[in-house]
């Protein structure tokens, strides 16, 4: 009893202090919204960064992008791309440069695409849009939450979980259904709002059957100039 | 390989039933040896590789080699210091994980690491058995024993092409050839358990040359990695190669000047001075790399220009793989009957090299023309005598390699002509992997796919580009096959002229 009597008076004042201390320390975290908005501002800035993207699920037979891979300063990029065919992969590498789209496919040289081939398979260009890409997207997320902090490759992030209208996903890749909502969850990065995973889930490519979108990125902000390869 | 096998007597046990249950994990291992070459194509598709990178299938299969490489020197002495029946325990238990990691693997590096763990396992299974055999029956009377877990072995590896195909074309899929390996290796471990936890083997205290393994090891390693052919696109070996492979010969280097050096030494290094020993050593790789490229380029062939599924593939390979015992046993009762190690060798060797001359004249018709009126085609003759003459080689070239390290360093021999066998496997499959490759994308650096879209001709452009690819890839084949054959020719002239003669048989 007496050692209860005796701390009182100085477990309040330290206990205070604990507290301001912890507060002073960290700042809460931004809201969701903020997040969102911080985050696809910064990668809509980005003077360069390295993407992934990756579908599982249900694709069934319209969509022949499986994965993708590459370097990009929107709106120039290279990638390397795997197609199904048939039930094969293929691999083909297509480069966006000053306007221009080229293609290497299994054999021979770099070809140049019109817009209207390019668009029959991937046009790789509307992913990072300024308008119609996944950055712009990040904006027009409906109703996002944050999860609490989660580590994506050694980086702090806060994910932010919302909706994103359908019709906006379909401009991002035309064969996504443009019809109802698609789930969409964001890893930002804590410190400096750099986008390091973005995941898009929902029956994309089919009424009733569900798929996944992923792209991770990663060298955020080291220059990317692509340039036209020689053809032929 | 290294220490001859030194036989202590076990307490009394049910040997038959010992061997048995060892051989039947020995034999799951050599099931795996190739049993991947059928099943390539699915499994770089799961790992979500293209069919256009081919390349990247090539760890998968330098990865077991490499694995079974390192572990073979020092797998002898490890089973002296802790006992047969531990390390064949330890060696199961890898070669199980191993296999999990490759049927899980949603990466390429995850199904390479788990193949080079399988190979590291089954490499050491290999010795634990053999010597535990040698254990388990007195010098007279092991013969029969050693062969039989020998002949285990050599089945597991012609069966392996054929089990792989059967499932990767069944509705499990490829990774059941590897899921499968559990439950039996479970089930090993179960039944063994008891003998396993109260073996009253004498653990020994052996030297083991650690640093000489491990400098072989490394040379082989770098060896491997520079021959990669990554991007066989620019480059037919690897893009360190100019690095690599110096320092590869200064690690081989250092390996034979310590192994002069040491009290232990894995291989006795002066033995190369016998013409008879390193001919048949440099013969038997040849052979080995043979083989790999038979084993790898059939089934692809059948794959790529014939269309044909997995079991198919494998069917067809395996009327190659069924002329190698019977060469086998053919190639030791002429050697014997001709008392010639030399003529029988080079026999072999040419029989195999012209086989692969005649089968890289195949072509898209090759494989409909029947023989004689009877079921068979030009085409089974031809890889039936490529496989016979791979046969006929292994009886005269592996005793002339023993015949010169004589009866003290006869187990060292026999691990040592396994060595050679896989490296020239390894360095052969790496070689004809990477300018394989280069020459096809040489060949077609100016063939532009068409295009659809508004092209109202693509229908016939695309087919006529189809009949250029396949044609290029036939031209791939073509050199590989008669590199290989020139190979194999160069491998009958060595024999030829280093084998010495069958010793006159005395009785000791």
């Amino acid at each position: 009893m007496r050692a209860a009597g005796v701390s009182l008076s100085r477990v309040v004042p330290a206990g205070l202090a604990v507290i301001l201390a912890l507060t002073a320390c960290g700042s809460p975290p931004p809201d969701a919204t903020t997040l969102l908005k911080q985050s696809s501002q910064r990668m809509l800035h980005l003077n360069g960064f390295h993407f992934q993207m990756q579908i599982t699920g249900f694709t069934g037979s319209g969509e022949p992008v499986q994965s993708a891979q590459g370097d990009a300063h929107p709106p120039d990029l290279h990638a390397r791309v795997n197609l199904k065919e048939g039930g094969i992969l293929l691999e083909v590498e297509v480069v966006f440069a000053a306007g221009k789209i080229y293609l290497k496919s299994f054999t021979g040289g770099w070809q140049e695409l019109t817009a209207d081939q390019v668009a029959q398979f991937f046009d790789a260009r509307t992913l990072f849009d300024a308008q119609a890409g996944l950055f712009a997207a990040m904006g027009d997320t409906t109703s996002p939450a944050r999860g609490n902090s989660e580590k994506i490759g050694g980086h702090d992030t806060y994910p932010v979980d919302g909706q994103v209208a359908a019709g906006r996903m379909h401009q991002l890749l035309t064969l996504i259904r443009d019809q109802g909502t698609y789930r969409a969850t964001y890893w930002i990065d804590s410190a400096d709002s750099n986008l390091w995973r973005a995941r898009l889930t929902g029956n994309l490519f089919d009424a009733s059957n569900s798929a996944t979108i992923t792209f991770d990125f990663s060298s955020h902000d080291h220059p990317v100039s692509v340039t036209p390869p020689p053809l032929g | 390989m290294i220490t001859p096998f030194r036989s202590h007597r076990l307490r009394s046990v049910n040997r038959p039933a010992l061997l048995a249950l060892t051989g039947a994990g020995l034999f799951l291992a050599s099931l795996d040896a190739y049993v991947v070459v059928t099943a390539l194509l699915p499994m770089l598709k799961s790992v979500n590789i293209a069919v256009n990178r081919p390349e990247q299938a090539t760890p998968i299969i330098t990865g077991f080699l490499l694995g079974y490489l390192a572990v073979m020197p020092v797998a002898g002495g490890l089973s002296d210091r802790f006992g047969r029946l531990r390390l064949f325990a330890a060696s199961l238990a890898l070669f199980a994980f191993g296999s999990f990691l490759t049927a899980s693997a949603p990466s390429l590096s995850q199904l390479v690491t788990g193949r080079v763990l399988q190979g590291a396992g089954g490499g050491a299974l290999v010795p634990a058995v053999l010597a535990l055999a040698a254990d388990l029956y007195p010098a007279g009377d092991r013969s029969r024993a050693l062969g039989a877990v020998s002949a285990l072995q050599e089945v597991g590896s012609v069966l392996g092409p054929l089990w792989g195909g059967l499932i990767t074309a069944s509705s499990f899929g490829w990774t059941w050839i590897f899921w499968i390996n559990i439950p039996v290796a479970a089930l090993l471990f179960w039944a063994l358990w008891p003998e396993i936890r109260t073996a009253g083997e004498v653990r020994r205290s052996v030297n083991l040359d650690w640093l000489g393994a491990l400098l072989a090891t490394a040379g082989l390693a770098l060896l491997t990695l520079a021959l990669y052919a990554a991007n066989p696109e620019q480059s037919p070996v690897g893009q360190g190669f100019i690095w690599q492979a110096p320092l590869a010969i200064v690690f081989f280097a250092l390996f034979v000047w310590h192994e002069r050096r040491t009290s232990h030494p894995l291989i006795n290094v002066r033995r190369f001075r016998d013409s008879s020993f390193s001919g048949s050593a440099l013969t038997n790789a040849i052979a080995g790399a043979g083989l790999m490229v038979a084993l790898v380029y059939i089934p692809v062939l059948a794959n790529a220009v014939f269309s044909m599924n997995a079991s198919s593939a494998a069917l067809l390979l395996f009327r190659l793989m069924l002329g190698i015992p019977i060469g086998a046993l053919l190639g030791g009762w002429l050697a014997q009957r001709l008392r010639s190690y030399r003529y029988v060798a080079a026999l072999g060797l040419i029989l195999a090299a012209i086989g692969f001359l005649m089968l890289s004249g195949w072509n898209e018709g090759s494989l409909t023309p029947h023989l004689l009126g009877l079921p068979l085609t030009v085409a089974d003759g031809e890889l039936f005598l490529t496989g016979l003459g791979l046969g006929i080689e292994i009886a005269p070239v592996s005793a002339a390699l023993l015949d010169a390290v004589g009866e003290e360093e006869r187990g060292a021999g026999a691990s040592f002509l396994i060595i050679m066998r896989l490296i020239g496997m390894l360095v052969g499959f790496s070689l004809v992997a990477g300018f394989g490759l280069w020459e096809f994308h040489q060949a077609t650096a100016h063939l532009l796919p068409p295009l659809p879209g508004l092209n109202p001709n693509f229908a016939t452009q695309f087919g006529i580009y189809t009949l250029k690819v396949k044609q290029a890839i036939f031209d791939e084949y073509h050199l590989i096959f008669r590199a290989t054959a020139i190979a194999l020719f160069i491998g009958a002239l060595v024999a030829a002229g280093t084998l010495r003669p069958l010793p006159r048989p005395r009785w000791q």
